[in-house]
């Protein structure tokens, strides 16, 4: 890495806290008293998480985004690992069909299958359920394009040497692609988890019960219904927000470089 | 033994495609055939009508008012998406330790809950209270309607999206710059190239596959705008935001017009493969570019 200018490394943090002070002045305000906020005065307080949290059910949503999210993240990735060392590894009759009806899910928009899904899922009564709101959102076309490309980059002779030794299908895929192929995985499984998370119109219109609202539903509805009387309570609806983005924000801290890699192999390869 | 060797990737792929099928594939078909025809939900039956959805919707005010609408967000928001992050691509592009302390917070937007963008932008924008009516407020301006303004609110949300999104682009141009072979910048560095000279004649020209690939990936996407407007302006004011998946949402879940939801469904999807159609082959072209 070349030395650092200190001024120009200066101005680019001014530049970076400018481009997200909407979000950092969002956080700072969820700490503030309600009645200090419209007084345009400083009064520092917990009690917008309290009541976010108490009154207003975000602990529960915060619950149902972490379920729902977990369980499509562990389905999707298994699904599209499976598919895709499938894809990789054999040549089978319709291999290629298969294949392509995968990759074009990708440029299937998905407003398409909103009205249909719906009606589906009233049918077998699973609206207003964690299974009508995680089913349809397993399948990853992309991901499992994705860790196919991935997987064929892996020596097809370290399937044979474990054959050899006598390993079944499930051992090879199990003992030598998933661990090859962690850094692809992680990705895409990071990706399925924060597509979920940020999801809004499928849970918008899949459940009416409250308690089985995700964050996004949550938050827009706190949003929506006003909770201040005339004025609205920011510091509420900016506490809400805050637990909201919290654990993409967090995640992408800590992984910040795998996330960039996967979006990046997926658009430009 | 064979018969089941036979089988084992069939096996493998089977669950993916289940789901595929179950969610995405069949659901065309039953968009389809739900567009012709009569439904609220609450009737036994419903009955075939042939086109009159479709017919209904091309004489709708409300569709063409949403087409024009989400033509003009398009519009607005890609040049500007585009243009912006490949001259922010070019400085970023270099390795030192502040560069990449911007780069990440220029990204950290894209994945970010859009709910919780749009929230906060509601009150940047927002007109008693907000941040950017404060800011005017401290150079002695008055206060203005962002969000209530119709000739406004559309530009609101081309910045709020512009906003999320740039950080993706950025990142994506980035890899499309380091691409380029070096060689190119120090021949013209010999040369005596002026920067913009360099800019415009080498760096513009060998990164128009990745434009390509961001030009189309980016109207798909602004064709499908949705929780934005859901959140920050519900379509109005009097239409003025009222985007295609907007008006989808209000026909299907708010009137529970099946049949002439679906129909507008399947206008926008013929709309939206068609232009994917496009991007498959702008890729194909970019394979014969590099090679």
């Amino acid at each position: 890495m070349k030395p650092e200018n200190p001024i120009l490394a200066g101005l680019a943090l001014i530049a970076g806290l400018l481009f997200l002070s909407p979000v950092l002045y969002s956080i700072w305000m969820s700490f503030q008293t309600v009645d200090a906020y419209y007084a345009g005065e400083l009064g520092f307080t917990l009690d917008n998480y309290a009541r976010a949290v108490g009154q207003y059910n975000f602990a529960r949503y915060l619950l149902n985004s972490l379920i729902v999210s977990g369980l499509v993240t562990l389905l999707g990735i298994t699904f599209a690992t499976m598919a895709a060392y499938a894809f990789a590894r054999y040549s089978f009759r319709g291999a290629n069909l298969l294949f392509a009806a995968t990759v074009a899910t990708l440029m299937i928009p998905s407003h398409i299958s909103l009205i249909p899904n719906y009606l589906t899922l009233a049918k077998i009564g699973l609206l207003d359920s964690y299974a009508g709101l995680i089913l349809p959102a397993i399948s990853n076309g992309f991901a499992a394009f994705f860790l196919r490309q991935y997987i064929r980059g892996i020596p097809k002779a370290l399937d044979e040497a474990a054959y050899m030794d006598g390993a079944s299908s499930l051992q090879v895929l199990w003992r030598i692609i998933v661990p090859l192929s962690r850094p692809a995985i992680a990705s895409m499984a990071l990706y399925i988890f924060i597509t979920e998370w940020n999801n809004y119109i499928w849970p918008l219109v899949a459940v009416g019960k409250q308690d089985l609202y995700t964050l996004q539903i949550g938050l827009a509805r706190l949003y929506r219904i006003n909770p201040g009387e005339g004025l609205i309570d920011w510091p509420l609806v900016m506490a809400a927000s805050t637990i909201t983005i919290l654990p993409v924000l967090l995640g992408f801290l800590l992984v910040e470089r795998h996330l960039v890699r996967g979006i990046t192999m997926g658009a430009v390869k | 033994m064979t018969m089941l060797r036979k089988l084992t990737p069939y096996l493998f792929v089977a669950p993916l495609m289940i789901f595929i099928a179950l969610f995405t594939y069949i659901p065309i078909l039953a968009s389809l055939n739900l567009s012709f025809r009569e439904w609220n939900f609450l009737t036994p039956d419903m009955p075939f009508v042939g086109f009159r959805n479709y017919e209904q919707l091309l004489a709708s005010r409300d569709v063409w008012n949403s087409l024009w609408v989400t033509t003009l967000f398009t519009v607005l928001s890609v040049p500007l998406r585009l243009g912006l992050a490949l001259m922010i691509a070019a400085y970023l592009v270099r390795e030192t330790m502040h560069v990449r302390l911007l780069r990440g917070a220029l990204f950290l937007p894209s994945v970010t809950s859009t709910v919780s963008i749009a929230v906060v932008f509601s009150w940047v924008f927002s007109t008693d209270y907000g941040m950017v009516n404060a800011i005017l407020g401290t150079f002695g301006l008055g206060k203005v309607q962002w969000l209530q303004n119709p000739h406004l609110a559309l530009w609101v949300l081309v910045f709020v999206n512009t906003w999320k999104q740039i950080g993706y682009d950025i990142i994506i141009y980035i890899a499309g710059l380091q691409a380029i072979p070096r060689e190119l910048y120090d021949a013209a560095a010999v040369d005596g190239g002026k920067r913009l000279h360099v800019f415009r004649r080498i760096t513009m020209p060998l990164v128009m596959p990745t434009t390509y690939f961001l030009l189309v990936i980016s109207v798909i996407e602004a064709f499908q705008v949705f929780t934005i407007v859901n959140i920050m302006t519900r379509g109005g004011p009097a239409g003025a935001t009222d985007m295609l998946v907007n008006l989808l949402y209000e026909i299907g879940f708010v009137l529970f017009d099946i049949g002439r939801g679906s129909a507008l469904a399947v206008l926008l999807f013929i709309l939206l493969v068609g232009l994917a159609i496009l991007k498959s082959r702008i890729i194909g072209r970019k394979v014969h570019y590099e090679a």
